[in-house]
């Protein structure tokens, strides 16, 4: 079918109507001259002006006629054909009528075989994919639990996989997400120059990168037989590394000093007692060596005492001892001691400690069963408590503290379920730690108190989140060349990030501003489930009541809210090297622009594009295309802006199709077909 | 003249602790474990006691313990001197009721200094 199909339907009224309208009006004349020069009567007359008039009479029933018949037929049947390419579910809302009639039969063949076909294809295609898709989810699982963070690039650093140990890796980076380069995440130019030069067996190479506070190890290889693509592991060698250059550095360079001064103080000893011996006198040389044995005494005490300041803090970052959360400690702890009952209330405000799990809760369980005889039976509070360097893990009961010789018995105690079977006191040295039992003052409770290393963290973990549902795709690694011309690119292939903002206002231009900015990503023609965008804005000033009945934005909601400079950056971020996708996108573009981001980038308009590809029909707007495309959305999530923004994103999908049956089937051609457009909608505007 | 109580089992640093306690004016009792400290509290009662806390039978720690929960003994200034450096042992014994902890080696002076001012203290 021509793009440009029908005449546009005003303008072929219009003729009609200017026809109809000079006919009438040419009649009208020719039959007032006739009718003056003749003069008929009676009958003769009316003949006459009837006959001076048929022509006009004609030309508009004629037009009606065809309107009835034809025209309106061929809209519904364009529109019904547009409903069946975008999804061949989509109901049989305008049977052909009129002329079109006889159609009916063909079309609704045409429809069900297509609806059979597919189901027929989706058959096959499971079945034959069911063995594949669970070695396929075997291997997921196993990707998702490995606690080792683990990206999959293609050749042109674009991320294809990654796992749950790399997401929670760089949990505080916006970097990291399918189809994004790996510069975003791992700035390091050495790290580019690392993976260009990979040999091709799959040997793997080390490499210690810069990544925002941290120093990152990172082992990579290239993936034999595969287009180029490489595996990245992580280890943050920040400790490690401050470890070796820093505490264990520091106590390497104590031993020179030590043997100096030791060697000082041996020979100034052997001398004195040789003086004595020979019975010199000499006052003054006597009393020189003393001066060295004192000095020399008081220097090496100061050196022994900076080594064991030293050998704490080693133990402090110990590379065993790892960061924990209170509340996950006394949980599994509880679970540990009784699985039935609950055994442990923690109280007071949790915190994050550093300390060797398996061991503290080994230690733990051993402390209750060694001490029971003084432990009641009903159970503790578990509380921490904040010190400088420390944290204090406290165990609370209503009765006496524990007595020291009992502490002192236990610390000599086995843990027979740890390896190599440490004793408690070594649990505790590993820790840099002790234990002792004290009094609350007055209460009639005591705890015992365990001191271990306080870590920098702040604030309670991130909940734990449902696995993602995409965390790879293979398919980036045939999309072109990220720096050829984007214009050449398959539409298909194209990512697209699909975006909507809520406003103050529909005035721009006289200080409406943006309160919420959603986007959604489409990468190889998929809607990705988790890679959503979706941010409140502080507009600094009120929202009128109007926009609030619109979106459900209140000022409420959004105070408090970063403001919009900062979500820009972020959305920038977000976006990377994708095309930009809106619904009346000048809109969503003039809302963001001015705010010092840059988003020169190709945007793509799903009103102009629906407008130029169906110019006959009315109601180009998203509520009015979702229904024709029998686009699904869950209820509640239209007018928000990540709800919108996924209704466009799903819109793109189903005119991809048609745009593609067109031979519209790059970046190009359709920028082309929207340019024009927005032309004649500017122009009729 | 006041009385000062080491407690010990190192006998060379028992040697100089007792001569230079001596040389500033104290009288010196030593005990070598803790059985024998308490039993020297019992019969002697001094003024001061420097306690090491790693001491062959029941530790320096608990020695603390048991005096501080006597009435007699509440009060009684105690020192504790340690090989042990590490600052959680150093806590340990404050959180017990030490007057102060001294890890070795020491100033023999900064001893002398601490002795002074807490049987001063306890004078006044």
């Amino acid at each position: 079918m021509n793009r440009r199909g029908l005449p546009k339907r005003q303008r072929l009224i219009g003729l009609w109507l200017l026809l109809s309208g000079i006919s009438f009006l040419g009649g009208a004349i020719f039959a007032a001259l006739l009718d003056a020069q003749l003069a008929p009567q009676g009958w003769q007359r009316w003949v006459l002006w009837l006959g001076s008039f048929s022509g006009g009479a004609t030309i508009f029933l004629v037009g009606l006629l065809l309107e009835r018949m034809l025209f309106t037929p061929l809209r519904h049947l364009q529109v019904q054909l547009a409903r069946l390419v975008a999804n061949p579910d989509a109901r049989d809302e305008h049977p052909p009528e009129g002329w079109l009639k006889g159609l009916g039969p063909d079309l609704r063949r045409v429809h069900e075989s297509w609806q059979a076909d597919r189901s027929r294809l989706a058959t096959a295609h499971t079945e034959g994919a069911r063995s594949a898709a669970r070695i396929r989810q075997e291997l997921e699982t196993l990707l998702q639990v490995l606690e080792t963070p683990l990206l999959l690039c293609d050749q042109h650093r674009r991320v294809m996989l990654f796992n749950q140990a790399a997401e929670d890796f760089f949990h505080d980076q916006d970097g990291l997400g399918l189809g994004k380069r790996l510069e975003a995440l791992v700035p390091s130019p050495s790290l580019q120059q690392a993976m260009s030069q990979l040999p091709q067996d799959g040997s793997p190479r080390e490499l210690l990168a810069p990544c925002d506070q941290r120093w990152l190890k990172i082992l990579l290889r290239r993936v034999p037989g595969s287009e180029g693509e490489t595996l990245l592991t992580f280890t943050d060698a920040t400790a490690s590394w401050s470890n070796e250059m820093g505490v264990r550095a520091d106590l390497a360079a104590m031993l020179t000093p030590l043997r100096q001064h030791t060697a000082s103080l041996i020979s100034a000893a052997d001398a004195l007692i040789q003086l004595r011996q020979q019975g010199d006198r000499s006052a003054g040389l006597c009393e020189r060596l003393e001066g060295v044995i004192q000095s020399e005494g008081t220097t090496l005490g100061d050196n022994v005492a900076r080594i064991g300041q030293l050998l704490d803090d080693m133990q402090h970052q110990g590379e065993r001892l790892s960061p924990m959360w209170s509340n996950d400690f006394w949980q599994a702890l509880d679970e540990r001691l009784d699985p039935e009952h609950r055994l442990i209330t923690p109280i007071g405000m949790p915190a994050w400690f550093k300390g060797d799990a398996p061991a503290l809760i080994a230690l733990m369980a051993s402390l209750i069963q060694h001490l029971s005889a003084y432990l009641p039976e009903s159970g503790f509070e578990g509380e921490v408590c904040l010190g400088n360097k420390r944290v204090y893990l406290d165990f609370i009961w209503k009765g006496d503290p524990l007595p020291e010789r009992e502490l002192a018995e236990w610390h000599r105690q086995r843990l027979e379920v740890l390896p190599l079977s440490p004793t408690v006191a070594d649990v505790l040295r590993q820790h840099a730690s002790d234990t002792w039992s004290l009094a609350d003052e007055g209460s009639g409770y005591s705890r015992i108190r365990l001191p271990l290393p306080a870590t920098e963290r702040v604030g309670a973990p991130r909940e734990a989140m449902p696995p993602r549902p995409e965390f790879h795709d293979f398919g980036i690694a045939d999309l072109p060349h990220p720096d050829e011309a984007l214009a050449n690119r398959a539409l298909r292939s194209l990512e697209v990030v699909a975006f909507d903002t809520e406003t103050t206002g529909l005035e721009l231009r006289r200080g409406d501003t943006v309160i919420s900015v959603g986007a959604c990503r489409v990468v190889n023609a998929r809607l990705l489930a988790s890679e959503t965008f979706d941010y409140k804005v502080d507009p600094k000033r009120p929202i009128p009541a109007a926009s609030t009945a619109i979106h459900g934005l209140t000022d409420a909601d959004v105070a408090g809210a970063p403001p919009l400079d900062i979500i820009l950056n972020r959305f920038r971020q977000y976006v990377g090297d994708a095309v930009l996708l809106a619904h009346n996108a000048s809109f969503d573009m003039l809302a963001i622009s001015h705010h010092g981001v840059d988003f020169d980038l190709p945007v793509l308009d799903t009103l102009l594009i629906s407008r130029a590809l169906d110019e006959a029909i009315d109601g180009h707007d998203l509520d009015s295309l979702a229904v024709r495309y029998h686009l699904a959305f869950p209820p509640g999530t239209r007018h928000t802006a990540l709800g919108d923004a996924r209704v466009t994103a799903e819109l793109w999908l189903a005119l991809l199709p048609r745009l593609e049956a067109r031979g519209i089937d790059t970046l190009e051609k359709l920028l082309a077909l929207q340019a024009n457009a927005f032309d004649k909608a500017d122009g009729s505007a | 003249m006041a009385n000062i109580l080491v407690v010990d089992d190192e006998p060379n640093i028992v040697l100089s602790l007792e001569f230079l306690m001596e040389q500033a004016g104290y009288k010196v009792t030593t005990a070598e474990d803790g059985e024998q400290a308490l039993a020297c509290v019992e019969s002697t009662t001094p003024d001061l006691i420097l306690l090491d806390i790693s001491l062959p039978g029941i530790s320096g720690f608990d020695v603390l313990e048991q005096l501080r929960a006597q009435a007699t003994t509440e009060r009684l200034p105690i020192i504790m001197l340690t090989a042990h450096g590490r600052e959680v042992e150093r806590e340990k014994g404050m959180a017990m009721g030490a007057d102060d902890y001294i890890t070795k080696p020491f100033s023999t002076q900064a001893l002398v200094e601490k002795v002074r001012q807490l049987i001063g203290e306890e004078a006044s």
